[in-house]
């Protein structure tokens, strides 16, 4: 991929580096009420990549997500990111990790009663002193990152507006922009769409594919449609209890793929129509 | 019209009458425990002191409803005395309150045991009452507003840090959640998602506060701790129920006045 090389001067919200691999040795994850959320899961996903991850609700596709940042801890094998350790990380260095990669949510998880733009700043956290957070003082080059990731998703004329004051898709859209000013060199989606209406999440579907094709990050979301995870990825992991039961490309997952995946037969709701 | 049939999946209703009844028997037996002679309260002799010195109580009030009006230019420096302690009182707490909140909340301080120890002077603080620590506080450090509003400061703490931290915890997770995968540490989080957020709660219990100073530092100074407790406590003191009962009045006023305006702020902010 060189979806780096042609960053023009200016062009801040590009990442400064290149797009972080993740690798998955022998993850397992037992949560302590004695529920094994992920069962030796290994997993290679190079720099670049636009990754897909279907599954039934409770099959470990956030738990899996989570780890990859470290806000789940593993409980065996090993998760390294962009040459890291995040699953021995701590503190600082951790912090920094998590600084390096984007994640947005289901529910959206903004801040309601504060600006747009403070939402779009907290992807500005791993880089912020202290104090500046303390006051609130933002540097004029953590300003203009966020405004530029905001007006990346279009969104950069609501950046004075109380963030619950938007709709479902544009504080989605504010989400991308708070994980876009990380300059992140990989995304996290958690069922990015899954609250939201048919068009409107079409819409942040191509946002997350832009990020990808344009800016070259490494893009990875959790799905439970399969219309969705058969066109907005290149490839496509399926998790049914805790364990990988496919992997290959997204396009050319048949029905019967579908079905072994979900572990029942296709039903009218696994489709966006 | 006819019901419909009930389908037979309905599940059985719970049987929930024997509980109900068992709480009912156990608030009565508790009751007449307390109301009988030989362990709690005699309510009977205490009834019968009433009968006897209903004509005592009786002139007593009497006396107040003849309204001594000359006390009342006497009265207005130490009512804005009152007044000013209850501001300063809640200004001073309110500051305070903000780190101990965040401090003292699941959410914004995952630190189990520091949360614990915290939470733990507060709640003595709270149940300790505010004329004790008025009484201790002249002794310390002698006559006037400053024990009145260090009391006042005490107990205003422990009670916006208590309810605005349980507001904390049963708010949403989800922002804290973002702000910790975007490598923020616990500081950055608090200070730019958790304090918006808790910002309604915690304006919403500081006006509270503010209402109820009022009312406890009228009396407080009945232990020395300033205010119009001084004043009162003079009055009362030389059986001038008439002049006591302007000073009631005044306050009523005063204290209605005052809540009705914090509501009006309250629903302005919240």
């Amino acid at each position: 991929m060189t979806a780096r090389a042609n960053a023009e001067v200016g062009d801040t919200a590009s990442p400064a580096s290149a797009p972080w691999s993740i690798r998955l040795d022998e993850v397992t994850v037992r949560y302590r009420n004695g529920v094994t959320a992920l069962d030796r899961v290994s997993l290679d996903i190079a720099g670049g990549e636009m990754v897909s991850i279907v599954g039934l609700s409770g099959s470990g596709k956030s738990t899996l997500i989570r780890t990859i940042n470290g806000l789940v801890p593993v409980t065996a094998g090993g998760v390294t990111v962009g040459g890291t350790r995040v699953d021995l990380a701590k503190g600082r260095e951790l912090r920094r990790l998590r600084g390096e990669i984007g994640m947005i949510f289901q529910s959206f998880n903004l801040a309601g009663r504060t600006s747009v733009l403070n939402n779009a700043l907290v992807g500005r956290f791993s880089r912020t002193a202290w104090w500046r957070s303390l006051l609130a003082l933002p540097t004029a080059e953590d300003k203009a990152l966020a405004f530029e990731a905001l007006d990346r998703v279009g969104i950069l004329s609501k950046a004075w507006t109380r963030a619950d004051a938007l709709s479902g898709g544009q504080q989605q859209r504010v989400a991308i922009a708070r994980a876009l000013a990380q300059q992140p060199r990989l995304m996290l989606a958690d069922e990015p769409v899954a609250s939201l209406d048919p068009p409107t999440a079409l819409a942040v579907m191509n946002d997350l594919q832009r990020i990808n094709r344009e800016l070259g990050i490494t893009v990875l979301t959790n799905l439970h449609l399969m219309d969705l995870a058969r066109r907005y990825a290149s490839r496509m992991i399926g998790l049914r209890a805790g364990r990988i039961v496919y992997d290959g490309p997204a396009s050319s997952a048949t029905d019967a793929d579908f079905e072994e995946i979900y572990g029942r037969p296709i039903e009218k709701d696994d489709v966006l129509g | 019209m006819t019901a419909a049939p009930t389908p037979s999946r309905v599940p059985p209703k719970p049987r929930t009458w024997p509980r109900t009844l068992a709480i009912w028997a156990v608030l009565l037996v508790i009751t007449a425990i307390a109301a009988s002679p030989f362990v709690g309260i005699d309510l009977g002799a205490g009834f019968g002191a009433v009968a006897k010195s209903w004509q005592n109580g009786v002139n007593k009030l009497l006396e107040m409803f003849q309204l001594d009006w000359r006390i009342l230019p006497r009265t207005f420096p130490p009512l804005l005395q009152t007044i000013e302690m209850a501001i300063a009182g809640t200004a001073v707490s309110a500051i305070l309150a903000i780190p101990l909140t965040l401090w003292s909340a699941r959410l914004t301080n995952p630190w189990t045991p520091g949360r614990g120890v915290v939470r733990f002077i507060l709640n003595v603080i709270r149940a300790i009452p505010d004329l004790l620590y008025a009484a201790i506080l002249v002794a310390m450090v002698g006559v006037g507003a400053l024990p009145g509003i260090l009391s006042l400061v005490m107990l205003d703490v422990a009670i916006i840090v208590k309810l605005v931290a349980e507001a904390v915890d049963a708010g949403q997770t989800g922002s804290i959640e973002a702000g910790r995968a975007a490598g923020g540490t616990q500081f950055q989080i608090n200070r730019a998602l958790a304090l918006p957020d808790m910002w309604p709660s915690f304006a919403s219990q500081t006006l509270y506060v503010f209402e109820l100073n009022v009312r406890v530092s009228a009396v407080l100074g009945l232990v020395g701790a300033g205010g119009l407790g001084l004043l009162i406590d003079e009055v009362r003191t030389y059986f001038h129920y008439d002049q006591l009962a302007v000073i009631i009045l005044e306050l009523l006023v005063v204290i209605v006045l005052l809540e009705l305006g914090s509501s009006w702020l309250r629903r302005r902010l919240v």
